[in-house]
Formats: C-alpha cells, sequence, structure tokens
C-alpha cells in the first residue's frame, strides 16, 4: 500500500487573510517531506488542510489518486502526531492506540493484535495499561505515534512532533521517527517543522515554505550546498550573504575579486555571494578576506569569529588550535570556490522567488 | 511526477453530503426553551394589555402606576438592590482580599464553604437571622436578660434594612467568587516588586490588585444587582408587610389578589428593569472577556 | 504575599474572622442549634429537643422531602440535556450568539416572574398543567437550565479541539467523537453542572410558591409555610434537612467529579 499526497493550487484564507497561497507541491509515496518554514509561513494550514481541518478557498488535495478536498477529517485515512499530543486523557494508552481502529470498525480479535502491535513499534508495550498523564512527555508522543500508526494509515502527518520534548529527548525522538520510516518504507509522511535539524535529519526533501508561500523545494543537501534564494540559504544552516557585483571572471566583493564561478549571471549585474561559515578558513589562501576581529564565541570545538570585511560582517566558525585571536585583531580570512554560491541580488527584502519541486 | 496510484485502503465510502446544516441541530432545545419560557413571558406581556373585561388597552398600567403600593414597591426594590448590591462588593472584596493575599490556614476549605453557600437557598439566612435578631432571638433576649428591659432594641429586620442585612449576608459570596478567580490570575511577584519599590499595602491594593479586580467588581456588582432585584424569599421571610418588592407584589396580586393582568402590569416592569441591567451585566463580561483575550 | 509581619497579619485576620464568622457561619450554626431547641432567648438555645426532627423525618416532611428531592432530579436532568444540547450544536455555529443569549434570560427574569408567566400560558387548553406537578418541574428546569447550559459552554471553549482533531483524523465521525471523546472530556463540567442545578431547585421557592399544588408541596415551601405559622423551630428543623440533603448529593456529585478527573 503505498500514497502520496498532492497539492494542487491549493490556497487557504481566514477572513481576509490568504494563510497559504496556491500551493503545488507533491509528496512522493514512502517520502518523508518536510515543511520547513517560520511561524506563520503557512506551513502547518498545508498540513491541516491535508488532514481536512481547514477547507481551501482554492485548489485541490489529493491522496493518493483519491480528490479528498471535500472530504471530512474522519474520512480521510490519514494518521496525525500533533506537538500536545493530544492523547484522550480518560483511555489507558491500550485504548488511545484501539481508538482509531474501533472507529474504523475494524473486526474485534485483530485490534488487540493491532495495538500490540503499534506498541511494540514504539517500544510502549510495557505501558499500555496506563493513563497518559502517567506517562513522560516522550512517551505520551510515542503513544500518539502508535496510535497514528496503528490505523496503517497510507499517510501519516506530523505537525511539530518534538518541539514540547526538551533537547536531548528530541533527537532520541528524532532517531527513532527516522527508524520508524526505514520499517515503514511505504508510510508517506508530511512532517511540519521550524527546526531546520529535523527537517535536515529526517526528510527525503523539504519545502521551504515563508510568507505563506512554497519558496524551494529539494533535497537537503542541495538545499543546503546548492540554495537558489538568499531565504533558503538562511534558513536552511546558517550563511554569510554578502551582496558583490558579477565580473567577466568572478565576482567584486569590497573592492577585491573573488574567484567564484559566475554561471549565467551578467557582468556588471548585482548579485549575492553565500558561504556557509564553516567552509570559511583561517589564514591566507584562495579568496582572501581581511578584517578584524569584532566578536569571538569559543564552543568547544570551533571558534565561531565575527569578522568586520570592509563593513560587512563575515561569521566564520574556524577550528583554530591556538586560542581566539583576541578582538581587533586583523585576520586573513579565505574560502574555496567550490564552497560558494552565487545566488540572484534579493529584490528589495522579499525572500526571492518561488521554486516548485 | 510519477504517483503511485492505488486505491485507498479501508476508507472506501463516498463523501455523504450532509443532510441538514449544522445550526438545525439547535432548534429542538431552542424550540423547548420556546415553549416553557419565552412563550409564556409572551403571554404576560399579552396579558398585561387585555384587561378581564375583554379587548385591549393600557388601562391597567395606568391603574397600577397610580398605586402607591406600586411606587413604594418600585423605590423599595431599586433602593434594597443597590444598597446590597454597595455593601456586597465592599466585604466581598475585603474577604476575597484576605483569602487571596493574606493567606490564612484553611483558605482552601474557606473558598469551598464559599461554593457550598452559594448553593444553599436564600431564605434560610432570614431564617437565621431571625433567630438572631428577631424579637424572641439571641440579641434581644441578651439585652431584656442583662437590663431587665421589657422589650429589646433589636427591631429591624420588618424594615428595609433587615432585607438589606439579609442580601447583603447573602450576596456577598457571589461577588467574592469572581474576584477570586481573578485574584488568582495576579501573579504574586508583580506584590512583591511593588512591595520591594516601596509601596505600602493601600497602594499596592488601590494601583496593583484594584485594576486588574475592577472588570470582575462590575460583572459581580451587576449580576448581584440583578439577582437583589429578583430576590423573593428573603423579602417573603422577613413577613415584613412594610417592605415590598415588585416580585413580593406580582406573588401577592396573583396569589393573594388574584389580579391577574395587574400582577402581569408589575411583572412586564420588573422584567423590564431586570432585563436593562442584564443587559448592562453582558456588556461588562463581554468588555472583561474581550479585555483577557487581548491580554492573552 | 501583601501583608509580610506576623502581627499585622495576626490583625488582618483577626478582623477577616470577625466579619466572616458571623456573617457567613453563623447562619448556619444558629438555624442547626434552634432546629434542636423549643426556646431561644438567650446566648443559647434552650429545651433541647428531637420533635422538630421526629416530625421533619415523617409524615408531611418526608413526603416534601420526597418532592423535592424528585422535582430537583427531574428539572437537573431537563435542564442538563437541554443546556448541554443547546451548548454543543450551538458550539462553532454562527447561532452561538443568539442561543447564548437566549439561555442565559431565565437568570435576569425574576423568578417570581417565571412562575407566573408559567400560570398564565398552562392554566389553559391546550396545554393544562395547573394544578400539576409537571408544572413545577418545568419551572424549576427552566429556572436551572442558564446554569447548565452557562457551565456547559464554558466548559466547551476550554476544551482543546485537539482532541476532537485527533479522533476525526483516526476516522471517527461527529457522534463517535461525541460520545467517546467530547462528552467524556466534559464530565466533570457536566457533573458539576448537575450539583449545581440539583442545588439551586432543592432551595427553589420563589416560582414554587406561586405555582404548587397541594399534593406536589416541596421542602423549602413547607419550610415558609412552618415559619410563616410561627413555628420557627420546626421550620429550623425542615431547613436543616433540606440543607443536610442537598450537601450530601452535592457531595456525592463531587466524588463522581474527583473519580472521573482521576481517573
Amino acid at each position: 500500500m503505498t500514497t502520496g499526497i498532492r497539492f494542487d493550487g491549493v490556497s487557504v484564507a481566514y477572513g481576509g487573510d490568504v494563510v497559504l497561497d496556491s500551493l503545488d507541491l507533491t509528496v512522493e509515496p514512502g517520502e518523508v517531506m518536510a515543511l520547513l518554514g517560520p511561524s506563520g509561513s503557512g506551513k502547518t494550514t498545508a498540513l491541516r488542510a491535508v488532514a481536512g481541518f481547514v477547507r481551501p478557498v482554492s485548489g485541490r488535495v489529493f491522496i493518493g489518486d483519491r480528490d479528498v478536498t471535500d472530504l471530512p477529517p474522519h474520512r480521510r485515512g490519514v494518521g496525525m502526531v500533533v506537538q500536545q499530543y493530544a492523547l484522550f486523557p480518560h483511555m489507558r494508552v491500550d485504548a488511545n492506540v484501539a481508538f482509531g481502529l474501533k472507529a474504523r470498525r475494524a473486526p474485534k480479535d485483530g485490534i488487540a493484535a493491532r495495538v500490540a502491535e503499534a506498541l511494540e513499534m514504539t517500544g510502549m508495550s510495557a505501558y499500555a495499561r496506563r493513563y497518559p498523564r502517567e506517562l513522560s512527555g516522550g512517551q505520551q508522543q510515542r503513544v500518539a505515534i502508535a496510535r497514528a500508526l496503528a490505523v496503517r494509515p497510507g499517510v501519516l502527518l506530523l505537525d511539530e512532533p518534538l518541539s514540547a520534548l526538551d533537547a536531548r529527548l528530541r533527537s532520541d525522538m528524532l532517531a527513532e521517527l527516522a527508524r520508524l520510516h526505514r520499517d515503514l518504507p511505504d508510510v508517506s509522511m508530511l512532517y511540519v517543522t521550524h527546526d531546520q535539524m529535523e527537517a535536515l535529519t529526517l526528510a527525503d526533501r523539504i519545502a521551504l515554505m515563508d510568507r505563506s508561500r512554497l519558496q524551494d523545494c529539494g533535497t537537503p543537501q542541495d538545499l543546503y550546498r546548492r540554495p537558489r534564494t538568499e531565504f533558503t540559504a538562511s534558513f536552511v544552516g546558517t550563511a554569510n550573504l554578502l551582496p558583490v557585483t558579477v565580473t567577466g571572471d568572478g565576482v567584486r566583493f569590497a573592492g577585491a575579486v573573488l574567484d567564484v564561478p559566475a554561471g549565467t549571471a551578467a557582468p556588471g549585474a548585482p548579485a549575492t555571494l553565500c558561504v556557509r561559515p564553516h567552509a570559511i578558513g583561517l589564514g591566507e589562501g584562495p579568496n582572501a578576506l581581511r578584517g578584524k576581529v569584532t566578536e569571538a564565541q569559543w564552543r568547544g570545538a570551533t571558534h565561531r569569529l565575527c569578522v568586520d570585511v570592509a563593513g560587512h560582517r563575515v561569521t566564520a566558525d574556524v577550528g583554530e588550535p591556538h586560542g581566539t585571536p583576541p578582538l581587533g585583531t586583523e585576520v586573513t580570512l579565505h574560502f574555496a570556490a567550490r564552497d560558494a554560491v552565487l545566488l540572484p541580488a534579493a529584490a528589495a527584502g522579499a525572500g526571492g522567488g518561488a521554486a516548485h519541486g | 511526477m510519477a504517483d503511485v496510484r492505488l486505491p485507498f485502503p479501508r476508507v472506501a465510502a463516498p463523501a455523504r453530503p450532509r443532510r441538514f446544516p449544522g445550526w438545525v441541530l439547535v432548534l429542538p432545545p431552542v424550540a423547548a426553551l420556546g415553549v416553557v419560557f419565552l412563550h409564556p413571558l409572551a403571554l404576560v406581556l399579552w396579558q398585561s394589555v387585555s384587561p378581564d373585561g375583554g379587548g385591549h388597552s393600557f388601562a391597567a398600567y395606568g391603574e397600577v402606576f397610580a398605586q402607591a403600593a406600586f411606587r413604594d414597591a418600585l423605590r423599595n426594590t431599586v433602593l434594597i438592590a443597590a444598597g446590597a448590591t454597595a455593601g456586597s462588593l465592599a466585604l466581598g472584596f475585603a474577604l476575597a482580599l484576605v483569602i487571596a493575599f493574606v493567606p490564612l490556614p484553611g483558605g482552601k476549605a474557606l473558598a469551598r464553604f464559599i461554593d457550598v453557600f452559594l448553593s444553599f437557598p436564600s431564605f434560610l439566612i432570614t431564617l437565621a437571622l431571625l433567630f438572631v435578631y428577631g424579637t424572641a432571638g439571641i440579641a434581644n433576649g441578651l439585652w431584656t436578660g442583662t437590663t431587665g428591659a421589657a422589650a429589646g432594641p433589636f427591631d429591624f429586620l420588618h424594615t428595609p434594612w433587615g432585607v438589606l442585612l439579609a442580601e447583603i449576608t447573602y450576596f456577598t459570596p457571589f461577588v467574592m467568587r469572581p474576584l477570586l478567580a481573578a485574584f488568582a490570575q495576579i501573579d504574586p511577584a508583580q506584590l512583591d516588586v511593588a512591595a520591594s519599590l516601596g509601596a505600602r499595602v493601600p497602594r499596592i491594593v488601590r494601583q496593583v490588585i484594584l485594576p486588574e479586580a475592577l472588570p470582575s467588581l462590575a460583572a459581580g456588582g451587576s449580576l448581584v444587582l440583578v439577582m437583589c432585584l429578583n430576590e423573593f424569599g428573603i423579602v417573603l421571610f422577613t413577613g415584613a408587610k412594610g417592605v415590598t418588592t415588585l416580585p413580593v407584589l406580582v406573588y401577592g396580586k396573583a396569589i393573594l389578589d388574584g389580579d391577574y393582568t395587574g400582577a402581569c402590569v408589575v411583572a412586564v416592569v420588573d422584567i423590564a428593569l431586570s432585563l436593562a441591567l442584564y443587559g448592562l451585566y453582558r456588556t461588562l463580561t463581554h468588555r472583561l472577556d474581550g479585555a483577557r483575550r487581548a491580554r492573552a | 504575599m501583601l501583608v509580610h509581619s506576623r502581627r499585622a497579619r495576626r490583625a488582618v485576620h483577626a478582623v477577616f474572622l470577625a466579619l466572616f464568622l458571623p456573617v457567613f457561619a453563623l447562619p448556619f450554626l444558629v438555624v442547626a442549634a434552634a432546629s434542636l431547641a423549643t426556646r431561644w432567648s438567650g446566648i443559647l438555645p434552650a429545651g433541647v429537643t428531637l420533635d422538630h426532627y421526629r416530625a421533619a423525618t415523617g409524615g408531611d416532611a418526608i413526603d416534601a422531602l420526597t418532592t423535592s428531592l424528585l422535582t430537583a432530579l427531574a428539572a437537573s436532568a431537563l435542564a442538563l440535556v437541554t443546556g448541554t444540547w443547546a451548548a454543543l450544536a450551538a458550539k462553532g455555529s454562527r447561532a452561538r450568539r443568539v442561543v447564548g443569549l437566549l439561555f442565559m434570560l431565565p437568570v435576569a427574569v425574576p423568578s417570581v416572574v417565571v412562575g407566573l408567566s408559567l400560570l398564565v400560558a398552562f392554566s389553559r387548553p391546550p396545554l393544562l398543567l395547573n394544578g400539576t406537578s409537571t408544572i413545577v418541574v418545568l419551572a424549576h428546569a427552566v429556572l436551572v437550565t442558564s446554569f447548565a447550559h452557562q457551565a456547559v459552554s464554558a466548559a466547551l471553549d476550554r476544551l482543546d479541539p485537539a482532541y476532537e482533531q485527533a479522533a476525526a483524523s483516526l476516522g471517527a465521525g461527529p457522534v463517535r467523537v461525541l460520545l467517546r471523546v467530547r462528552l467524556p472530556l466534559l464530565l466533570p463540567s457536566l457533573s458539576a453542572a448537575a450539583g449545581l442545578c440539583f442545588a439551586l431547585s432543592m432551595g427553589e421557592l420563589s416560582a414554587t410558591i406561586m405555582l404548587y399544588p397541594p399534593d406536589w408541596v416541596p421542602l423549602p415551601v413547607k419550610v415558609f409555610a412552618a415559619t410563616d405559622r410561627g413555628a420557627l423551630f420546626s421550620g429550623a428543623a425542615l431547613a436543616v434537612v433540606l440543607m443536610v440533603t442537598t450537601f450530601l448529593v452535592l457531595l456525592a456529585v463531587s466524588r463522581i467529579r474527583t473519580r472521573a478527573v482521576h481517573r
């Protein structure tokens, strides 16, 4: 059983506010798609449109090849896990997990086995007779996942499932979710998060949302290494975004010419150069930038240096073994041409052009 | 993009169109309310303009308005209600303040006690007061016992003051409950900070607590005002012939005199008065809700 | 804490008790003490007797208690069903404000007038209810429905929609969501509302006194009749029976509620 999700020009508006603007996106069967974006970017609205809790003003939502746009939530056959777990407090763990099976009138003798299986899968078998309030946050979230999986949905919707957990538990659960995805290769997952780490770790592809629109979509590596817009570059990982001018054989930044493949950009055009902090080294090298250290943070394995280069702030994560350079020191930074990406200059603060996945 | 298109499992039922809109479900309870409450109320209005002789006129209104008993009742009702409300507000504020901010052992139990108190009928208070201040009650008994006088000095139960005392006693908890809820919203750290900045208790109460409690005071006060206007049991139990309020007049005209039209006229005036005040109460609680939501 | 010095706190507490005890505790004590006495014209009641209780737990009085209990049960059930239904049906619908307003109206209308209106409406065909117990139950139901409706709709507003949505996403239709999720989650509020309705109905006098037929005399009317003819002490005993019964029922209801919450 494999089922994907397809958004076909889906727009959602509350009152006059458009909170999701003509979303076109396909989640392939068995794929984990992360909807990543800041709060208010429309990512949760997109998920709720699949679950059936918001009704699009235009466009269609498909689950598999079924147009579910007009179906009430209980006829859509999705599994859903939300941030606050929403376990039924008046039911024991096993009754919570059995709820969906009973609602779908699964044969009675099969229910117990399916409940046991779902609890086994999430490592909660020992807690079947507990009430939700007797469980920790992480355990409750496991039960919520078991409850969603027990009905064997083709599609699993996860709405910020880890954000109520503390950092340590979050990384454990993240590994757990990755394992579940390996165990259930046929289940498509739509995973809403504002945390890029979660998206990078878990997702096969990331759909990047901002201001009610899909901004970019691609594999994590693709978005991280080859971002297409400033928004993507700054939201997926951290990035130095330097205003440059394209020249014949590179770009000009703060008076210096940098050797960066300019691609198809026309000479003389303004552009933005994206370099990841960890790709910048300290000392002489190709594409050298000189400036004064304005800030230095020791972060254990690395130092984070903020260097003022001709009025632009450049951040570098360097593994300097000889202690932090004192503030005000003149330093030279460098980076390899292949670590830099040239982006179209952002149009007056807008998040860049939309791209489709 | 190539979707693997397989029929969706398990949930095979097609979308069933809804047979009726959701609001239709509201109709049965509303209809029930209409039959046993709204329609009878309308009949009262109708009866008040339908004299026994037949036809329709406002003559009954003129007649009732001309009666001194009616004007007395109206004045009594309004004055007692206003006084009882003011008294309940003052007493309720003071008591709630102590329970909330100067915790005393058993404070929780006190709060529970208030809840129980609210669910007892009002006439119990009058009954108790009869034993305390009645002609043969504790207070007068003590007086005659110690002074040897023939009668005690306490003889206010059958006056508006007796009703006022009973109503203040009975309605104070109705003020305290919303106040305690509002006080629970105040972060104790605010009071500590205010005190550490050198504010004395009266200033803290005036500038920190009172503004926070004002909406609840207003809402509780207007609720109590409405309930005082409508109070019947307390007045009935004092057996005070001198204290007639509008509800007592309705009862007297309808049950004792059998004058339904007159009773309906008084009832209409009473309803108008109560509804006007109740509208005020709703407006205040609505504002309160709005303010709370705006802060949240 | 507002008052920090121990002495000041004591003073505040003393004033508090001086106000609180006579105003709120005294009435109960006085009524309870009087119910055991035959005379009271000193600091303490005199002529201790259980006669009033013997009277209050037999014959007429026990009938009145039964009448009150039955009336309160029936009225609370009616009010709870109507109020809950209205609150559930109006939730999320545009009719919500109107329904809320309609169901709050009985609080604003004087109880005596509610009694009068029922008398006017049901003393003529097609529904001739005057002189029956039904009209008393209806009056009580009208008077307490507001409280039931208000309690349930407030609880509904507080209910996290995530539960219903989780249930729906698991495939539960509206009826199953109502029966298995919403109502169980509302149970604590429903039982609290039931307790309140019951207590209010037990003590209702204003509308009852306009309506009660001779064969359906609830306890408050009995208390009034006793005090009205000067039998204050037996009235007090009846009042104590009324209070204790109400309190016991409230206690039982709150037991159910605690169990529902702690499950």
